[in-house]
């Protein structure tokens, strides 16, 4: 069995999902930030597994990874200051606590 | 790429410079110099705007394959500063004097990341320009705010924003998959979404991910399902950055949904058809309904920004080319009401950070009581929003909900969804009378009820003006629609003209399609010209 492009994206798919999955189990927020990685993470291995099947060869979807994995990266610098501030609110980073908001 | 097309990225450049600027400005610690920081904002943007104008409405010209200068750009630009230049008055004094070099470069990214949208011609670029307007706004919530109800809006806002960015990726990524390319369209003959969408037949990975591209921006413009965080975000924020929120994404949100169509020339597959269908319907009807339950002023401009936005993505649905007739351009109708919309709904977040009330700042229908007895012109502008954003004369909120159902009335028969359409448009005609009662119980706040204790005003002139400017341009749209609506449609037409028509001018260093836009007659709009007698 030679393996294709279906098999990038079935593992692409079954990251997404797991993704999905940690988000709305999780109650901690680096587990949330955890799950939203993996999805971007997702995303990228589709693009490259696109992009080595079915590109025109421009290496759009490599490019476009390489970008994802850097908005990776300053969102999970943006996420770490985010829970910073709401631990020093809260005294904690379990979004079951954050009820204040609610109508 | 020469010097004369990066000279056309002026706007773009002078967002960065100045935001950079604002940032060193802030970082030093002087509080004298703090006060620079707003000033400096205001006159980024102004200049901006300046350079936007004198360009004039480019002809389609390709800076770099990803960057396609268009009409589009040229109404984005210019709405996107206009606002941009409101917000930053509004948010004048509210942040703290150390952070406000940081608050003030943050507004400045997000409204370059507007900038950028609009003039995207990538998905790379379209992507990174939209997370270039959300990711500013996430700081900006839990920024110069002592309230623990900020960092939890902040939390919640940040953790949807992040899923929704993760599925508009993942969805960009079977649109590629699909079309082989990122590049949205070419001048030439080379491979692009907009040449793989004009012959072919959209296959099911391109469906899934035009679906999943819908997903990941119906968080950036609140639409249903996809809308549970607005109350929660609103209420949390402070009123002059919340006034940025209910924009600032929602417009970039819907410039980068005409990008992707237009690239797809308008030929949107039933299933995605549908799916917006349905996100109107319930966006108008859950928006208001929900909006008619808060007392809350803050919540209830929340959801009726949701409500807003299914009025818009009705729109949307109509698309740039269902006839020939002034009123049938759906998304000309979508540009002038975001445009007009940005104005109304910033008035109103003005005004509530305009007041306090018992040292805090106003938030309930209750805090508004009295107000027009306190400030006279305040409380008539706060009856002019709200007036527009329920849809009557004499304001610009009648005009653009006005030309939103007559663009879905107007189909033909010969258009397949006509019939849904005409549905959906009456099912917003419902809504509108639904929202009028909630933004009436505003109105009769500031006007009629009386209150032991009024609110006291507490803002300084730049907030005033933004609230001037914000309510009087609403009554001259009203008197005069016609610039900005002919300006709306020069940006509706799709660029992307068959590739054979398009011919490549290297004389003059521009790679550019000449004459896509055909030219707009004034005299073909007979509401506007009656509105002027």
């Amino acid at each position: 069995m030679t393996i294709g492009v279906t098999h990038f994206l079935v593992v692409g798919a079954v990251m997404f999902c797991c993704g999905l999955y940690t988000m709305s189990t999780k109650r901690n927020a680096i587990g949330i930030l955890i799950g939203v990685e993996l999805v971007l993470n997702s995303s990228a291995l589709n693009l490259v597994a696109f992009d080595r099947y079915m590109g025109a060869g421009r290496l759009d979807g490599q490019i476009m990874a390489l970008f994802i994995i850097v908005l990776a990266a300053a969102e999970a610098a943006l996420a770490v200051g985010i829970c910073i501030n709401v631990y020093r609110n809260l005294a904690t980073v379990d979004v079951d606590k954050a009820t204040q908001l609610r109508g | 790429m020469n010097f004369e097309q990066l000279s056309m990225l002026a706007p773009e450049f002078t967002m960065l410079v100045g935001g950079c600027l604002a940032l060193l400005v802030g970082a030093t610690s002087a509080s004298q110099r703090a006060q620079l920081v707003s000033p400096l904002a205001f006159i980024t943007i102004v200049a901006a705007l300046l350079m936007t104008l004198s360009l004039g409405t480019p002809e389609s010209a390709q800076v770099i394959p990803g960057l396609w200068l268009s009409s589009l750009t040229f109404y984005v630009r210019c709405v996107a500063l206009v606002v941009g230049a409101i917000i930053v008055l509004v948010n004048w004094h509210q942040p703290t004097a150390s952070e406000r070099g940081e608050y003030m470069a943050l507004i400045l990214f997000s409204l370059l990341g507007v900038l950028l949208t609009a003039s995207s011609n990538d998905l790379i670029v379209l992507f990174f320009s939209i997370e270039l307007v959300s990711i500013p706004t996430y700081v900006l919530i839990g920024l110069s705010r002592e309230d623990s109800r900020a960092s939890e809006s902040a939390v919640k806002y940040f953790f949807l924003g992040a899923l929704s960015a993760a599925i508009l990726a993942y969805g960009m990524s079977f649109l590629y998959g699909a079309a082989g390319t990122t590049l949205l369209q070419t001048s030439g003959d080379g491979a692009s979404i907009a040449a793989w969408a004009s012959h072919g037949v959209m296959s099911g990975t391109a469906i899934v991910g035009l679906l999943l591209i819908l997903a990941g921006l119906a968080f950036k413009v609140a639409a249903v399902p996809l809308h549970v965080y607005v109350g929660d975000v609103y209420e949390g924020a402070a009123s002059p950055i919340t006034g940025l929120l209910g924009f600032v994404p929602k417009l970039a949100g819907f410039v980068a949904l005409i990008q992707i169509f237009s690239a797809c020339q308008w030929d949107v597959p039933d299933a995605a058809y549908w799916a917006i269908w349905a996100m109107a319907a319930a966006t108008m009807t859950v928006g208001n309904v929900v909006a008619l339950l808060q007392t809350n002023v803050k919540r209830m401009l929340a959801y009726s920004s949701v409500a807003h936005t299914g009025y818009m993505l009705v729109a949307l649905l109509v698309g740039p080319m269902a006839g020939h007739g002034p009123m049938h351009n759906g998304v000309a109708a979508l540009l002038f009401y975001i445009a007009v919309y940005g104005a109304m709904n910033l008035g109103l977040f003005a005004v509530l950070s305009a007041f306090a009330r018992r040292g805090k700042p106003i938030e309930t229908l209750d805090d508004l009581a009295g107000l027009a007895t306190v400030s006279p012109l305040i409380g008539l502008a706060t009856a002019v929003c709200s007036f527009s954003l329920m849809g009557l004369p004499p304001t610009a909120g009648f005009v653009g909900k006005l030309y939103v159902f007559s663009s879905a009335f107007s189909l033909g028969a010969e258009h397949a969804f006509q019939k849904p359409l005409i549905i959906l448009a009456v099912i917003g005609v419902v809504n509108s009378a639904i929202g009028a009662a909630y933004y009436l119980r505003i109105v009769a706040s500031v006007y009629i009820r009386e209150s032991d204790e009024s609110p006291t005003p507490v803002a300084g002139h730049p907030v005033r003006w933004g609230i001037a400017l914000c309510s009087i341009p609403l009554l001259v749209l009203f008197v005069w629609p016609v610039g900005l609506l002919d300006t709306a449609r020069q940006a509706s037409v799709p660029t992307n003209a068959p590739v054979h028509s398009v011919k490549v001018v290297e004389a003059s260093g521009i790679t550019s399609a000449p004459n896509t836009t055909p030219p707009v007659l004034l005299n073909e709009m007979p509401f506007a010209a009656a509105s002027r007698d």
